[in-house]
């Protein structure tokens, strides 16, 4: 526990890393107009396919376009995939978990049993079968990737729900006369959020490589728009003569998802009690 | 001796309930938890209801909030005023929690939200019931802290539960099932899980009140001592029936029911007796 005393480094640790990480990568994305030395659209046929220089850190791509800036934009896109599919994730799974917990019977196993459904197919496949219902966009990719996390979401809040409604303030909180959506909302929501959040963190990894993988297969961001997944895509073709091509949105994607489950399991060890000494 | 001071100042009582049952189905036949109780409860009056665990008395007490287990089946007349408990829709009945019933949990620290300050729990009451605004009620949390004798209210309500003693966590839901002047206050063994001390403050506490709102107070419990030192009138229960009732001094001079005798003659005292069964 971080006392008066002093901050407790090693609990920390693991948050502090993946909030390093993370952070490098937010800032770039955040930042990319600033941070990218070149526009990423920019062509200069002459300098196609060039390895690492001064000029251009990690080399050109096939059209000459500086890698290393269509990396820095593609973090963009990568963070605001990720992020507005884990709050269509969360915010789904939670109502749907807590609504499930708390009014249990018929309710529940309707709830749950369309959760488990979900939840039956391949991640990437239901987002495969999403996106080809919904039509290849962005938006399209995030609203995918966010139903493929409701199912997780519902179960974890409403297991967590189920522990809060064991709790004698919520007791307390009908014999004040409390109704059933202020109970949800007011009693148990801000008791479940740790979990959740931890969650969250973890699922924001899961998001990055679900869109580069729909991205991949032509199915996210769609060129010349660049996005970690086509960018690797191309690069595939160009194995052999340009490596950094794979290599550099390769690993981008590495930091960025070691970042973020850094950062859920940090979370994790610092909100349990049973880590506590 | 054994005459009922309070129930010849006023012509109704607070309280009245009349051969209440209560059963849980079971695969074969039912558990009869509460079996044809009657007991009175008159204005101004503290009226204890003692017995060991699994007699019956906080099944009587929750029927009276309306707050047993769905598949509890009761039968028979609450009546609270002129109002039949158990006849009234549940909207109704959420209207009278908190507001002209009140209860208070055995267990405060459990009993309070862990993630809400003190001030916005003890004054939710009015903003449930009274339509107040949020820094309304907490000013009149304030005031409610005040009378339960919690030192420097003003900074107090902005504390967490954990933040509080086992006496003052006692003391804020007291002050809670106080906030909108209550005709009956129901209280679940409120002072089990406290210390010897501070039990003995939380009583004079609750006898303050009784005294200064003549609001009336059953009170659950299986401590003789407690009964002793609080209560008016006695109803002693054993296996979900009533086998006694009378004044506090008359069950203790002169007990009459078999096991009111062996409940008096477990109790360790400093000048034994001889057990009379």
């Amino acid at each position: 526990m971080a006392t008066a005393a002093g901050f407790d480094f090693r609990r920390w640790r693991l948050v502090l890393l993946g909030g390093l990480l993370v952070g490098i990568v937010l800032f770039a994305a955040i930042f990319a107009p600033w941070v990218a030395p070149y526009s990423p659209f920019d062509l200069d046929v002459a300098k196609m396919l060039q390895g690492p220089s001064a000029a251009h850190w990690l080399g050109t791509d096939e059209l000459g376009r500086d890698v290393l800036s269509r990396a820095i934009y593609a973090a963009r896109i990568s963070m605001q995939v990720a992020l507005l599919a884990v709050t269509v994730g969360l915010v789904g799974g939670t109502l749907i978990g807590m609504t499930a917990a708390y009014f249990g019977g018929l309710v529940e196993q309707a709830l749950m049993r369309a959760m488990d459904l979900l939840f039956s197919f391949p991640a990437i496949l239901l987002a495969v079968v999403l996106m080809a219902s919904l039509g290849t966009s962005v938006l399209n990719a995030m609203i995918a990737i966010g139903i493929v996390f409701i199912p997780g979401f519902s179960r974890l809040a409403r297991a967590s729900t189920q522990a809060v409604l064991r709790q004698q303030y919520i007791e307390a909180a009908r014999s004040i006369g409390m109704s059933d959506i202020r109970i949800i909302f007011r009693e148990i929501l801000p008791n479940i959020t740790a979990p959740l959040m931890v969650e969250a963190a973890v699922a924001f990894a899961y998001a990055v490589l679900l869109e580069s993988a729909l991205s991949f297969l032509g199915l996210g961001a769609q060129p010349p728009d660049p996005s970690w997944g086509n960018m690797l895509s191309t690069g595939r073709g160009f194995m052999a003569q340009a490596p950094w091509l794979s290599i550099v949105p390769g690993m981008a994607m590495f930091i960025c998802v070691l970042g973020f489950n850094l950062l859920g399991d940090g979370l994790r060890d610092v909100t349990d009690p049973h880590m506590r000494e | 001796m054994d005459i009922r001071s309070r129930a010849l100042q006023d012509g109704r009582p607070t309280l009245s309930i009349r051969d209440l049952t209560v059963d849980f189905p079971k695969r074969d036949g039912a558990f009869r938890a509460v079996d044809g109780v009657s007991l009175d409860v008159w204005p101004g009056e503290i009226v204890g209801v003692i017995g060991e665990s699994g007699s019956g008395k906080t099944m009587t007490a929750l029927s009276t909030l309306r707050m047993l287990p769905k598949r509890a089946v009761v039968s028979g007349s609450i009546e609270l005023g002129q109002r039949r408990i158990l006849d009234l829709s549940p909207a109704d009945m959420r209207k009278l929690r908190g507001d002209r019933l009140s209860f208070i949990p055995q267990d405060a620290m459990r009993a309070l939200n862990p993630t809400m300050r003190i001030g916005r729990q003890v004054g939710e009451p009015l903003v449930l019931h009274r339509n107040l605004s949020f820094k309304a009620a907490v000013s009149r949390a304030v005031d409610l802290l005040r009378a339960v004798h919690v030192r420097e209210p003003e900074r107090r309500v902005e504390d967490y539960p954990h933040g509080f003693s086992g006496g003052m966590q006692q003391r804020a839901m007291i002050a809670m099932g106080l906030a909108l002047e209550p005709e009956l206050i129901i209280a679940d063994e409120p002072t089990t899980a406290l210390d010897v001390t501070v039990q003995a403050q939380v009583l004079k506490l609750l006898k303050e009140i009784r005294d200064r709102e003549a609001t009336s107070i059953l009170f659950i419990t299986h401590d003789l001592g407690v009964v002793a030192e609080l209560c008016d009138w006695v109803y002693v229960m054993y296996r979900g029936k009533i086998v006694e009732q009378g004044s506090v001094e008359r069950i203790f001079m002169d007990p009459r029911d078999d096991y009111t005798k062996m409940l008096l003659a477990s109790t360790p005292t400093l000048f034994p007796r001889e057990a009379a069964i």
